[in-house]
C-alpha cells in the first residue's frame, strides 16, 4: 500500500534521505524510529506529496505520488504530531468539515458524533469550540477525521508525543483496530516501547538512511533497545 | 466541496467578530453617507430648479428695451443634478454649476462648491462611492489577509492539502466567501439606494436609473473582485499573517491614497493644460484674428465697431462678429476639453496597477458626474446661448438696422422675450455613459482576469 523505492532527497548539499526503501502492506503497522533530524518527517512529506524526491519514487496504492497527487491523497489519512483544527469551530464541526472535504459529501451528524465518542471524546466536549481543547482531545478529533475518511493507509507523525500514558495507550489500541480492518499504518515515533507494543514492523533511521528493519515479533524489548542504541551510536 | 469551504470561511468571519465589526462600521458610514448625500442632492436640486425658473421669469418679464442690452444681461442656466449623484458626486464639486449665457463669449461654468470647501473636505467627502472605493478594499483586507497565511501558521493548511483538496478549489472557495461577505454587506445598502433613487426619480427616468444602478453594482463587484484575488495572492505568497497584513496595507495606501493623487499630477505633466489666464489670452488672440478677418471680408474694415460701419448695419455686424467667433471658441474649448479627456484616459490606464483609478472613472461615468457629462452640459448651454444670440441679432437686422442712426432707439416688446425658449437640458442616456465607461470597465475586467490567473498560479505553491 505504501512504498518508497530508493528515495533520496537533497536540500542543497544536505542529504535528508539517502536511498531509503520501505514497504507497508495492508493490515501492517510500521513504526519508524529515529532521533530528531533522522528524516522521518521528510519521508512522510514525500508520501503526502509535499516534497518531491531528488531520486527514487514514492508509491501509494501502486501510484506514484508525484504523478497522481490528488488520487494518492484520497487513499491516505494524515495525523501530525499536533493535529491542527479550526479554533472557532467545535470538534464536531471540524470533523464535519474535514470529513466532507475528504470524502466529497457530508456525513450525518449522529454518525460523526459516534465517531468522536468512539475515539474517546465526550459528547459535551464534541460541541465545544476546539480552542478550549487539550492536545489529546485534538489528536482524538484527528483520528476521527482519519476514520471518517475510510482511508486505506494512515500516516502518523509522532502522534503520541505529548500524550499522557492512558491517552497514548488508547491511541495505540485505535491503530491496532484500524490495522485489523486492513488499513496500512505508517507511524514515526521516538518511543521504543510504543513501537514494540504497537508495530508489526519496525525501521530505524539515522541521518537520512535506513539502518535496520525487522519484525517486532523477532525481538524482545531489551533486544530492541540494544539495537536502537547501537545504531544511534555508530 | 467549494461551498463547504465557503460556508466554513463565512462562519469563521462571523464567529471571530471581524465581519461584524468591519461591516458594522461600514454600514453606519454608508447609511450616513446615503442619507446626507440624498438630502443634499434634494436641496440643491430644488434650489437649482427654482433658480432656473426665477432667472427665466426675469428674462421674460424684462421691460421694453434694446435686445442687445438684454443679451448682455444674458440668462443663467443651471446644471441639473443627476439622480445618482448622491452615490458618487464625481467632479460635481470641482466644476461649476451655473453657466452665464451672455453676448459675444462662451463663459466657463461658474460656482464650484469646492471653492467654499475647507482643506479637510478636499481630502475626501463621505459619499457611498468613496466608502466602497476606499473602505471596501480595506474590509476585504481585514477579512482575507490571513486566508492562507493564517491557515499555514495554524497548520490547518497542511491538513487540508493532505486530504486531497485541490489548491484551486481552496482559492475559489475562499474568494467566494470574501465575495459573499462583500455582497452581504452591499445588499442592504443597495436596496437603500434603490429605494432612495426611486422615491425621487421621475417615472420616465426610472429604467435609466435602474440600469445605471445595475451597472454600478457590476463595476464595484469587479473592483472588489480584483482586491479579493490580490489579497488571496499576497496571503498565499507571504510566510506569516503579520507580513501579509503589512504588505496589503501598503498596497492599499499606495492604491487608494497615493496613486489617485500622484497620477493626477502625472497626467497634468504628460498632458499640460493652460491655466485660466493663459486660456483666455490664447482664446482672445485667436478671436481677434477671426474677427478682423470677418470684418474685413464683410465690411472691408479692420477696426471692429468703428465708425466706418454705419449703425444701419449694426445688427448685421453683430451677426458676422458672433458667427466669426463660434469656430474659434469651439476649437479652443474643444482642445482644452480633449486634453482633460487625455488626462482622464491616462489615469484610467493606470487602473491596471491601481484599480481605484479605473473604478473611480467608471463610477463617475455611470452616475453621470464625470467630465464627459459636464462637457455635454456645457456644449448644450453654449448651443442655447447661440440660439439666443442668433434670434436677437436677426431681430436687430430685421427691425433695428432699418432705423439707421436711430438703431439704438429700437426697443422690442415684452412678447419678444418669450421667443427665446427656456433652457431645457436633456441629460444623456445610459448609452452615453456606457460608451464613456467602456474603457475603464475593460481595464477592470482585464485586471480581474489577471489577478485571478496570478492567484491561481500562486496557489499551486501552497504548503
Amino acid at each position: 500500500m505504501l512504498k518508497a523505492n530508493d528515495v533520496t532527497k537533497n536540500f542543497n548539499s544536505h542529504i535528508a534521505l539517502n536511498n531509503v526503501s520501505l514497504s507497508v502492506t495492508e493490515g501492517q503497522i510500521y513504526c519508524l524510529l529515529g532521533a530528531n533530524g533522522a528524516g522521518k518527517t521528510t519521508l512522510i512529506n514525500h508520501f503526502l506529496g509535499f516534497l518531491k524526491p531528488t531520486s527514487g519514487e514514492v508509491l501509494v496504492n501502486g501510484k506514484n505520488v508525484m504523478n497522481y497527487p490528488l488520487e494518492t491523497k484520497r487513499d491516505i489519512a494524515y495525523i501530525p504530531e499536533n493535529v491542527m483544527l479550526y479554533g472557532v469551530l467545535t470538534g464536531l464541526e471540524n470533523l464535519e468539515y474535514f470529513s466532507a472535504l475528504a470524502t466529497g459529501r457530508k456525513k450525518p451528524k449522529d454518525l460523526l458524533m459516534k465517531l468522536l465518542t468512539d475515539v474517546g471524546l465526550r459528547p459535551e466536549d464534541a460541541v465545544r469550540r476546539v480552542s478550549t481543547y487539550s492536545k489529546g482531545m485534538r489528536q482524538k478529533v484527528g483520528i476521527a477525521i482519519a476514520m471518517a475518511k475510510n482511508a486505506k493507509a494512515l500516516l502518523l507523525d509522532e502522534p503520541t508525543s505529548g500524550l499522557d500514558p492512558k491517552a497514548a495507550n488508547e491511541f495505540s489500541l485505535l491503530l491496532k483496530k484500524a490495522a485489523e480492518n486492513g488499513v496500512a499504518v505508517f507511524t514515526t515515533t521516538h518511543d521504543l516501547f510504543h513501537a514494540k507494543e504497537t508495530g508489526s514492523r519496525i525501521g530505524i533511521m539515522r541521518s537520512g538512511s535506513m539502518l535496520a528493519e525487522f519484525s517486532s515479533d523477532d525481538v524482545s524489548h531489551t533486544d530492541m533497545e540494544t539495537i536502537y542504541l547501537k545504531n544511534m551510536r555508530d | 466541496m467549494t461551498w463547504l469551504i465557503v460556508s466554513r470561511e463565512i462562519r469563521e468571519f462571523y464567529r471571530d467578530g471581524r465581519f461584524l465589526f468591519g461591516a458594522g462600521l461600514i454600514v453606519v458610514l454608508f447609511v450616513t453617507a446615503f442619507l446626507v448625500g440624498f438630502e443634499q442632492r434634494k436641496n440643491v436640486f430644488s434650489e437649482r430648479e427654482v433658480a432656473q425658473q426665477l432667472d427665466y421669469d426675469d428674462w421674460v418679464n424684462q421691460p421694453e428695451r434694446h435686445p442687445h442690452d438684454a443679451a448682455h444681461q444674458g440668462m443663467h442656466v443651471f446644471k441639473p443634478i443627476p439622480p445618482l449623484s448622491f452615490v458618487d458626486p464625481g467632479i460635481t464639486n470641482y466644476v461649476g454649476s451655473t453657466q452665464w449665457l451672455q453676448a459675444h463669449r462662451q463663459t466657463e461654468v461658474k460656482f464650484r462648491p469646492a471653492q467654499d470647501a475647507t482643506g479637510l473636505q478636499r481630502f475626501g467627502s463621505l459619499t457611498p462611492a468613496w466608502i466602497i472605493q476606499m473602505l471596501g478594499p480595506l474590509l476585504i483586507i481585514v477579512l482575507g489577509f490571513n486566508s492562507f497565511s493564517g491557515e499555514r501558521e495554524q497548520g490547518t493548511l497542511r491538513q487540508l492539502i493532505s486530504l486531497g483538496v485541490p489548491s484551486w478549489k481552496l482559492l475559489v472557495g475562499k474568494a467566494l466567501a470574501l465575495f459573499l461577505g462583500a455582497l452581504l454587506l452591499l445588499a442592504p445598502l443597495l436596496m437603500l439606494a434603490f429605494w432612495i433613487a426611486f422615491g425621487d426619480v421621475q417615472a420616465g427616468d426610472r429604467y435609466d436609473v435602474l440600469i445605471r444602478l445595475g451597472l454600478l453594482v457590476l463595476g464595484y463587484l469587479v473592483y472588489l473582485g480584483i482586491y479579493i484575488f490580490m489579497v488571496l495572492t499576497v496571503s498565499v505568497l507571504t510566510p506569516a499573517s503579520r507580513i501579509s497584513l503589512v504588505v496589503l496595507l501598503a498596497v492599499w495606501i499606495a492604491g487608494t491614497i497615493l496613486a489617485p493623487r500622484v497620477l493626477v499630477d502625472v497626467a497634468r505633466m504628460v498632458y499640460p493644460t493652460p491655466n485660466q489666464v493663459e486660456f483666455n489670452a490664447q482664446l482672445n488672440q485667436e478671436l481677434r484674428k477671426e474677427y478682423t478677418k470677418a470684418w474685413k471680408e464683410h465690411f472691408g474694415v479692420e477696426d471692429r465697431w468703428g465708425t466706418d460701419v454705419p449703425l444701419s448695419r449694426w445688427g448685421e455686424a453683430l451677426q458676422v462678429d458672433d458667427q466669426a467667433g463660434y469656430n474659434a471658441i469651439d476649437r479652443h474649448f474643444g482642445a482644452l476639453w480633449n486634453r482633460y479627456d487625455d488626462q482622464q484616459r491616462l489615469q484610467e490606464f493606470f487602473g491596471f496597477v491601481f484599480p481605484m483609478l479605473s473604478v473611480r472613472s467608471y463610477s463617475m461615468a455611470i452616475t453621470a458626474t464625470d467630465f464627459s457629462h459636464h462637457r455635454d452640459f456645457a456644449v448644450s448651454a453654449e448651443q442655447h446661448r447661440r440660439l439666443m444670440q442668433n434670434l436677437i441679432s436677426s431681430e436687430l437686422v430685421e427691425h433695428a438696422d432699418g432705423q439707421g442712426e436711430h438703431h439704438f432707439d429700437y426697443k422690442v416688446s415684452k412678447a419678444f422675450w418669450s421667443r427665446i425658449p427656456p433652457f431645457e437640458y436633456a441629460a444623456p442616456s445610459v448609452l452615453f455613459a456606457l460608451q464613456r465607461s467602456l474603457n475603464s470597465f475593460a481595464i477592470m475586467c482585464a485586471t480581474l482576469l489577471f489577478s485571478f490567473v496570478f492567484a491561481l498560479l500562486s496557489s499551486r505553491k501552497l504548503v
